[in-house]
């Protein structure tokens, strides 16, 4: 009975932290025009809902609608398997994700996490390296000179940006003795990382950036250059698929960066329900990859490439040095 | 200062992003600043200066007669060719239109017909909302060109959409509006 009961609690999550995940790009899209309209001086959407607020489900509407176009020389099956193989990855990490300890509702104690997993980190990282596959399967299957350009180029950037954000990484689990992501948030109880890893976090942040191809590193979907990047031949939902998958991973990055670096559901100065903190840190760092969209240019290929590779790693490993040899000083009996 | 002390503060500046951070702390003070935007089919409208060129249209005299005396001047000049005038005269001995037709389709609203015009009969107003599903409904006669508004009175300016153009074109606009309104946005 109990197993079942504890079966289902986990079903229940898990078709829970889905259909977030599922529904969140709706208002993600809609304030990422709205924010873009204002920095531009313009409105954004207006016309559909109030201030344009139905304008997403619109447009879901118009893509569940459209035409979903296969070329004709494309690699049928690498076409319809890319968008699956790049929306399932930024979906399974959230399984190691946690949001907060425990809430009790109904007088039941649950907890916040699918999984305590004591290798957490190491498992998001992994999974997040297979999401590389979608895009370069993708770009493949097009047959399309700028879908193939494009799949090439996220190829090298993911497989020069995962160094760094690896090893930006170590420096929180030396601190924290564990790579449990709830291990991590309770080590940050009083001392937010931050405060010890502001490089960490900077290398972090820069290559999550360029993990989920954000501007200044969008450069796998470079509209000026490439069309649309991987996914200029997809249209209607395996589209939509990319789209989901993409804002999956900047809501991943944000929740990895306010785990590891901010402390947590750990409040400061104002007492709110943890799970609170959580969403308002979470969406301080959604706004700022929002933020950072409209406000710089474009990395040109080898700047991102030295960037990676000459500024990047050498800060994170000097970062590890650094942090295991002041660990050894202070923390010595 | 120095150009060394000029370097090394250039560096020290690279170093801690703070060229980004100005462009970040810009893009945030332009996102609270007014937006530009005229919402034109659902709540604005702009209104032209008086020397805009709109909607042709034609003018009587004191006693209401119209003023055009069908010399054709407008049709001869006319770039496009899309004036068609043919004149009658009235009991008076008077020269006027029997069919003055302007085809909106072709014409480019250079406004070399209200130059050549001797009796300030034919000019281009205000109107600018004339968009139609068929090319026929473009062809302007005398009698609806007389109806048209005229000259815009006031420098620009912005009133409420979905105007009544009867009562409301006239409309005096403030100084905070229109085109000094849109010079006097934050550009800080």
């Amino acid at each position: 009975m109990e197993l079942i009961v504890a079966l289902g609690l986990i079903v229940l999550k898990v078709a829970f932290l889905i259909a977030i995940l599922l529904l969140l790009p709706l208002p993600l899209t809609w304030l990422e025009r709205k924010i873009a309209g204002h920095m531009q001086q313009r409105m954004g959407p207006m016309r559909v809902g109030w201030h344009g607020l139905l304008q997403p489900v619109a447009d879901g509407i118009k893509l569940l609608t459209k035409e979903d176009h296969i070329p004709a020389e494309a690699d049928r099956f690498l076409f319809k398997l890319a968008p699956i193989l790049a929306l399932a990855p930024p979906f399974v990490v959230f399984v190691a994700i946690p949001f907060g300890e425990t809430v009790s509702i109904l007088g039941h104690e649950i907890t916040l996490y699918v999984s305590n997993m004591n290798v957490a980190l190491l498992f998001v990282f992994s999974v997040i390296g297979i999401e590389v596959y979608g895009v370069i399967f993708g770009g493949w299957a097009s047959n399309s000179k700028y879908a193939v350009l494009g799949s090439l180029r996220t190829c090298a950037q993911m497989i020069s940006y995962e160094i760094p954000m690896g090893f930006a990484v170590i420096g929180v689990v030396t601190l924290a003795q564990s790579m449990s992501l709830l291990e991590i948030v309770r080590a940050q109880a009083d001392v937010w990382n931050i405060v010890y890893q502001p490089v960490g976090f900077f290398v972090f942040f820069v290559a999550g950036l360029a993990e989920a191809q954000r501007i200044p590193f969008d450069l796998a979907e470079a509209e000026g250059d490439l069309g649309a990047g991987f996914h200029t031949e997809y249209s209607g939902i395996r589209f939509a698929f990319f789209m989901v998958s993409e804002y999956a991973i900047v809501l991943l990055v944000s929740v990895l960066v306010v785990i590891l670096f901010f402390g947590g559901w750990n409040g400061v100065l104002i007492p709110l329900p943890p799970l609170l903190w959580f969403v308002i840190k979470v969406a301080f760092f959604v706004y700022v990859f929002i933020w950072f969209r409209f406000t710089f240019p474009r990395y040109r290929y080898d700047q991102l490439m030295a960037i990676g590779w000459k500024v990047l790693l050498p800060l994170s490993m000097a970062n590890i040095i650094i942090t295991g040899v002041l660990l050894g000083v202070v923390a010595a009996p | 200062m120095s150009r060394a002390q000029d370097r090394v503060g250039t560096w020290i500046g690279w170093a801690f992003f703070a060229d980004l951070a100005s462009a970040l702390a810009l893009t945030f003070g332009y996102m609270f600043s007014r937006s530009v935007t005229m919402q034109y089919p659902d709540k604005e409208k702009w209104l032209p200066y008086s020397r805009y060129r709109g909607h042709h249209f034609l003018t009587r005299d004191e006693e209401g007669e119209i003023k055009c005396v069908a010399c054709e001047l407008c049709a001869r000049i006319c770039p496009c060719d899309c004036i068609e005038v043919v004149p009658y005269e009235d009991e008076k001995g008077k020269r006027h239109p029997a069919k003055f037709e302007i085809d909106t389709a072709r014409c480019l609203f250079c406004g070399l017909c209200e130059d050549a015009c001797p009796a300030d009969a034919i000019a281009l107003g205000q109107q600018y909302e004339f968009s139609s599903f068929s090319s026929a409904d473009l062809v302007i006669g005398r009698d609806d060109l007389l109806a048209k508004p005229g000259k815009a009175a006031t420098g620009g300016g912005v009133v409420a959409a979905r105007l009544n153009t009867k009562k409301d074109v006239l409309v005096e606009t403030k100084e905070t509006q229109g085109y000094n309104w849109w010079r006097n946005i934050r550009r800080t």
